[in-house]
């Protein structure tokens, strides 16, 4: 029993970043910009809360500093895509690479090498430690992951029941209508990439403040495209993406236990493939999709760039 | 009727003005790119001219670091030409980097695992091998992208981290090197590597002239064939092309598979022309330097070499500008970075160049 | 007299095109008000600067004597002014009232108020006395109720001006005429309307004044007793028009192609159903039906672009139902898409390379067996050029640099040139001004008047009635029946268009 609450506890905890990256790239989808640049984002928010942890001694001062990485490389994107008329897919790309370039050296500059000393986290939630029965286990979660399951049902609640969200429901469709409409579709458009950049931020600090307590190259290692894959397969609501983000998490949780308990006595090379087969199995899936914003991955320039 | 000429006229004026801007937009994005990258040396204390500077005479400044540009140009070229086959499919191939990683597998076992061939034969079937494991290895996510409609470049950069991962088992586990100094595959055999154009200690091989072959023979191919008109058409407009009665599926997979296998090649050639085995480190993002080259020269493998060789003096350069001057290669990611950004907003750019038409 | 709109000196540049020059234009109140021109004339574009989508270079806007500084579609909602443009700007994924209340929604805090949204259409159409379903998908209902929608999201805003683009591209005969009366009930009303269109039986029938744009400047503004259509038709282009071709007697009768009992379906949902009917040579089929009604899928049956799922098409005797495209083309299937930027051409290939397009495995272009014969592909392009006056004549060029007629010409030489039997050409005229209207209604004719047939697919009805020897009407994928030219009136068409008019609302 209790084997099975830790291994549970385990995908709570690798789904999280998936989730919240997913939430941010679903709003930043609704409103027709792809975001190929998730990983980037979070690279940006693990590496600027680790940086914050570290600077100010306060794990809670570091997630803020994620959500700031977050919202810097979700505010480049956001001006090429949205502003510049620039390719969301090449624009997503650049991104990650540069944010990997950019963390890396910046983690050489500061901190001497690829990767940084450990730092205060959050890993543990001792508010619950009280409770009852349950409080041993749920103080082991990260108040992030609760935050997480919060933004969640407030996702849900703003896209589904909000003006706002049927404003963004309706510019992912046709940017047009809305225009004529008389919204600004480019503030929309901008709000969207910034809540990504913030989310995709947030999910980053998570995994370094939230998961581990430090900072090295290559950690995020293509959660940012789980993400991308999770709202796709979650057919863009917040529900789905928990779903598709649940169900990649629990072949990262068996993936990471047959690596610490070396029972299979398979390479951890190979273990650690999984995750990566897990979410293009996933991919490959027959699943309907039909709520795909129809003007996704557009690009709709302000006409007074057009010439 | 009148009018009608008049705009016609303009255009073509037009046309001389555009073709100008052609050529200097690709300089001009690589000049803004290494502006962007400055400030963040700047930031870092130091003084980017020196650092160019340094970066300059680290690619060109003596013949042996001539050399060594062109030497790493060679899978950089091989990588261009593979997304500029896939973008004359209508798709784009950034598995590069996974694929090329299959190709240097392929490349090892053929080149470790064949004894007592003699040398051409050899080489010839370890080039196949490279070519055939990187095209095996693009061939999934193209089936997958054609027949179940899933994303192209979700599926080619999850691909690519599989790669990386397998590349770890092999070098470290599956097919290690009983009794080298540092971490890699066991070496392959004397008649397998590749023959040296200039020796040492220069050691620049016939990878070179594949790199020009390759270059001419897909010029050729899509400028002087019918299937290279018939490719280059579904590349530029699917739609139309298939209303032209081509078979579109076809050419954008022939286009993906014969893309997947240069990437190996470009991978087989680093394993038997420089290495003699396989490393885990055997590419730092080679086969992501091709998407910016291939975007900015057009998509012409000619332009793509003389890209190539940039980049090449780029990944050389920043080895001297870490030495001398303190700057962590890390700069040349950033570099790229930054220039698919810049290219990214190739548009806006040129909005803004337009300055002068957009004041009358 | 106060006049509701007062547009005055407006001039529009784009780039190397001067779209609206030196443009005045005064509108009574509550009256209708018909902008005409031909294609390109700038009505669209002037609509658009009084609309605020673009800002004008020169020139000022006046609405009911106050001047208007417009610098977003916003700034024209506060000052009354409501547009429904030519493609709708719906949302098919979310219900009436949502469409109609986007951009002021009914909310209680941050909550938006769905039966709020409801009840306020309700009272809006009522006020007009309009009819539309607030809480069905726009997905579901009909073309004319769609427009209706949109009229109701002017009027919801309290939009006392209202510009119709081109409002009746899309209907029946039957719902032109409901507009008309919707019309008639918003002047009563109070309202101002502003119609762009070029059709100018509706112009005679719907509008009180006429203003006639031609090559982006203002010609004349007349009242509808004062003119007719010839007058207006003179105005508009400035010189005799001669369309529909000469139709001369020939001696050509057999059967060319044949469909029998075809059906189809397009990402699961049917698009034609059981459709049976023959072409002859020497003969023009025109194809009549609303947008959406199967036109285009019958072209693209016939091409081979979309497959059948039952039936047969039998082709000079053979059944070609398994041909593919290419084969078509060679047996000699010539076709002209709708879509001649995203079926037609390839924008960024020059203008010889276009011409080849489809044909380039014919032997003459190849030599070797798999290279291409350069010298024999430019001088036949060159011949092509000069045939059909594409200009500019030169080869070399992207065909992205010429104007949509010549564009239009290098599809059409391309397809002539393969020497077809039968020519399927769908909405050929497009968006092109009339010089390049007569030009490409003159080649079918003549193509018609040696022996081969073609297969005429547009919404103008005018068109089709012009040029057809016989005219079939199709409505929701339905053939609804075929009418020899002779016997053809507008009335009994615009019936069969609407699915033989007892249910005008009926989805397309």
């Amino acid at each position: 029993m209790d084997e099975i609450l830790s291994l549970l506890l385990s995908v709570i905890r690798l789904c999280t970043p998936i989730f919240i990256a997913g939430l941010g790239n679903m709003f930043c989808e609704r409103v027709g910009v792809l975001n190929l640049g998730a990983e980037g984002m979070m690279i940006s928010g693990a590496f600027m809360a680790v940086l914050g942890s570290f600077l100010t001694g306060s794990a809670w001062c570091g997630v803020l500093f994620g959500l700031a990485g977050g919202m810097i490389a979700g505010a480049i994107h956001a001006l090429i895509c949205v502003e510049f008329g620039g390719l969301h897919a090449i624009s997503g790309l650049g991104l990650t690479i540069f944010c990997r370039g950019v963390a890396k050296f910046m983690c050489v500059a500061v901190f001497g090498s690829t990767y940084s000393p450990n730092v205060q986290a959050i890993q543990t939630t001792e508010l619950f430690a009280g409770v009852p029965v349950v409080g041993q286990w749920l103080k082991q979660l990260s108040p992030l992951v609760y935050l997480a399951i919060i933004l969640g049902f407030l996702a849900h609640y703003v896209i589904f029941h909000t003006t706002f969200g049927l404003r963004v429901r309706a510019l992912g469709d046709n940017p047009r209508a809305v225009e004529t409409a008389g919204i600004d579709v480019w503030k929309m458009r901008f709000i969207g990439v910034f809540i990504c950049g913030l989310l995709c931020g947030l999910a980053g600090a998570y995994m370094g403040l939230g998961q581990l307590d430090r900072y090295f190259d290559g950690m995020i290692s293509g959660k940012g495209m789980i993400a991308v894959i999770a709202v796709k397969m979650g057919n863009w609501t917040p529900i789905g993406i928990a779903g598709t983000a649940l169900l990649l998490g629990i072949f990262d949780a068996i993936q990471l236990k047959l690596q610490i308990s070396n029972t299979l006595n398979l390479s951890p090379e190979m273990l650690a493939m999984v995750p990566y087969l897990a979410g293009i199995a996933v991919l490959c899936m027959k699943k309907k999709q039909d709520g795909r914003p129809m003007a996704l991955d557009t690009i709709y320039l302000r006409n007074r760039y057009k010439f | 009727m009148k009018e009608m000429d008049t705009k016609q006229i303009k255009a073509f004026r037009g046309i001389g003005r555009k073709q100008v801007m052609d050529i200097i937009m690709p300089f001009f994005l690589v000049f803004l790119a290494f502006l962007l990258s400055s400030i963040w040396i700047t930031f870092m204390g130091k003084n980017p001219l020196e650092a160019f500077a340094t970066l300059f005479r680290g690619a060109f400044g003596s013949a042996t670091s001539f050399a060594n540009t062109i030497k790493k140009s060679v899978p950089i070229a091989f990588c261009s030409f593979a997304v500029i086959v896939s973008m004359k499919g209508n798709a784009f191939n950034i598995g590069a980097e996974g694929q090329l990683i299959c190709g240097a597998i392929g490349a090892t076992l053929a080149g470790a695992l064949f004894r007592g061939l003699p040398a051409p034969l050899h080489i010839f079937l370890c080039i196949v091998a490279s070519a055939l494991f990187g095209m095996l290895f693009g061939l999934f996510p193209t089936m997958m992208h054609r027949f179940r409609g899933v994303d192209l470049l979700v599926i080619f950069l999850l691909m690519n981290n599989v790669a990386e991962y397998f590349l770890q088992y092999f070098v470290l586990d599956l097919f290690k090197s009983q009794n080298a100094l540092v971490p890699s595959s066991r070496a392959i055999e004397k008649t397998a590597e590749l023959p040296y154009l200039i020796g040492p200690p220069y050691r620049m091989t016939i990878a070179i002239i594949l790199v020009l072959i390759c270059a001419v023979v897909l010029t050729w191919f899509f400028n002087r064939t019918v299937a290279g008109y018939e490719m280059r058409a579904v590349g530029q407009n699917r739609q139309a092309a298939r209303y032209a009665g081509i078979p579109i599926g076809r050419y954008t997979t022939m286009a993906l598979l014969l893309s997947a296998m240069l990437a190996g090649i470009a991978g087989g050639l680093e394993v038997l022309g420089n290495y003699h085995c396989l490393y885990t480190e055997i590419s730092p993002g080679f086969g992501y330097d091709g998407i910016p080259i291939a975007l900015l020269c057009n998509a012409n493998p000619l332009l793509a070499v003389i890209g190539s060789v940039a980049f090449g003096a780029l990944r050389n350069g920043s080895l001297a500008m870490q030495a001398k001057v303190g700057i962590s290669s890390e700069i040349v990611n950033v570099i790229q970075g930054s220039l698919i950004l810049v290219i990214a907003s190739n548009y806006f750019i040129r909005y803004l160049l337009n300055w002068r038409r957009r004041a009358k | 007299m106060e006049y509701a709109v007062e547009m005055c000196h407006i001039t529009k540049r784009f780039q190397s095109v001067l779209a609206n020059d030196d443009i005045s234009l005064r509108v009574k109140p509550g009256t209708v008000h018909a902008i005409i021109g031909e294609n390109g004339a700038g009505k669209t574009t002037l609509m658009n600067v009084l609309y605020g989508l673009y800002k004008p270079d020169a020139g000022q806007i006046f609405t009911f004597g106050q001047e208007r500084n417009l610098k977003s579609a916003t700034d024209a909602i506060a000052c009354g002014i409501g547009m429904v443009h030519q493609h709708f700007t719906l949302l098919p994924r979310l219900s009436v009232a949502d469409n109609v209340v986007l951009g002021c929604e009914p909310k209680r805090g941050l909550r938006y108020d769905r039966s709020a949204a409801i009840e306020r259409v309700g009272q809006v159409c009522s006020k007009y006395g309009m009819q539309v379903e607030p809480e069905r998908m726009i997905s579901e209902i009909s073309l004319g109720m769609q427009q209706r929608v949109e009229i109701v999201k002017t009027l919801y805003r309290g939009a006392n001006i209202i510009i119709l683009d081109e409002p009746t591209a899309v209907l029946t005969p039957q719902e032109i005429d409901e507009l008309g009366k919707t019309l008639e009930q918003l002047k009563n009303k109070g309202k101002t309307i502003l119609i762009i269109t070029h059709k100018l039986e509706e112009v005679m029938a719907f509008s009180d004044d006429i203003t006639v744009l031609r090559n982006g400047r203002h010609v004349v503004t007349v009242s509808k007793d004062e003119t007719d259509i010839p007058s207006l038709t003179g105005y508009m282009v400035g010189r005799e028009v001669h369309l529909g071709g000469t139709k001369q007697e020939h001696p050509f009768t057999e059967e060319l192609l044949e469909l029998q009992d075809v059906s189809c379906s397009r990402d699961g949902r049917p698009v034609l159903s059981h459709i049976s009917l023959k072409v002859n040579r020497g003969e023009i089929l025109g194809i009549a039906g609303i947008d959406g009604s199967g036109q285009t899928e019958l072209t693209e049956l016939i091409a081979g672009i979309l497959p059948c799922d039952s039936g047969t098409v039998t082709y000079q005797g053979n059944d070609i139902t398994r041909r593919s495209i290419a084969e078509r083309k060679k047996d000699g299937i010539g076709f002209v898409p709708q879509d001649r930027h995203r079926h037609g051409l390839i924008l960024d290939f020059s203008v010889e390379e276009n011409l080849l397009l489809g044909l380039q495995r014919e032997p003459r272009y190849i030599q070797h067996g798999f290279l291409q014969n350069r010298k024999e592909i430019h001088a036949v392009a060159k011949e092509r050029i000069e045939a059909y006056d594409v200009r500019p004549a030169d080869s070399g060029a992207k065909a992205s640099q010429l104007s949509g007629g010549n564009q239009q010409k290098i599809i059409i030489a391309r397809e002539m040139g393969n020497k077809p039997q039968i020519m399927v050409a769908d909405q050929p005229t497009r968006g092109l001004d009339i010089g390049a209207i007569e030009a490409i209604h003159h080649t079918l004719v003549q193509h018609r008047n040696s022996g081969g047939a073609v297969v005429l697919a547009s919404l103008e009805l005018d068109e089709v009635m012009i040029l057809s020897d016989r005219i079939a009407v199709m409505y929701a994928g339905r053939l609804m029946g075929i009418l020899p030219a002779a016997q053809a009136t507008r009335e009994k068409i615009g019936l069969m268009m609407a699915g033989v008019g007892d249910a005008p609302e009926v989805k397309p």
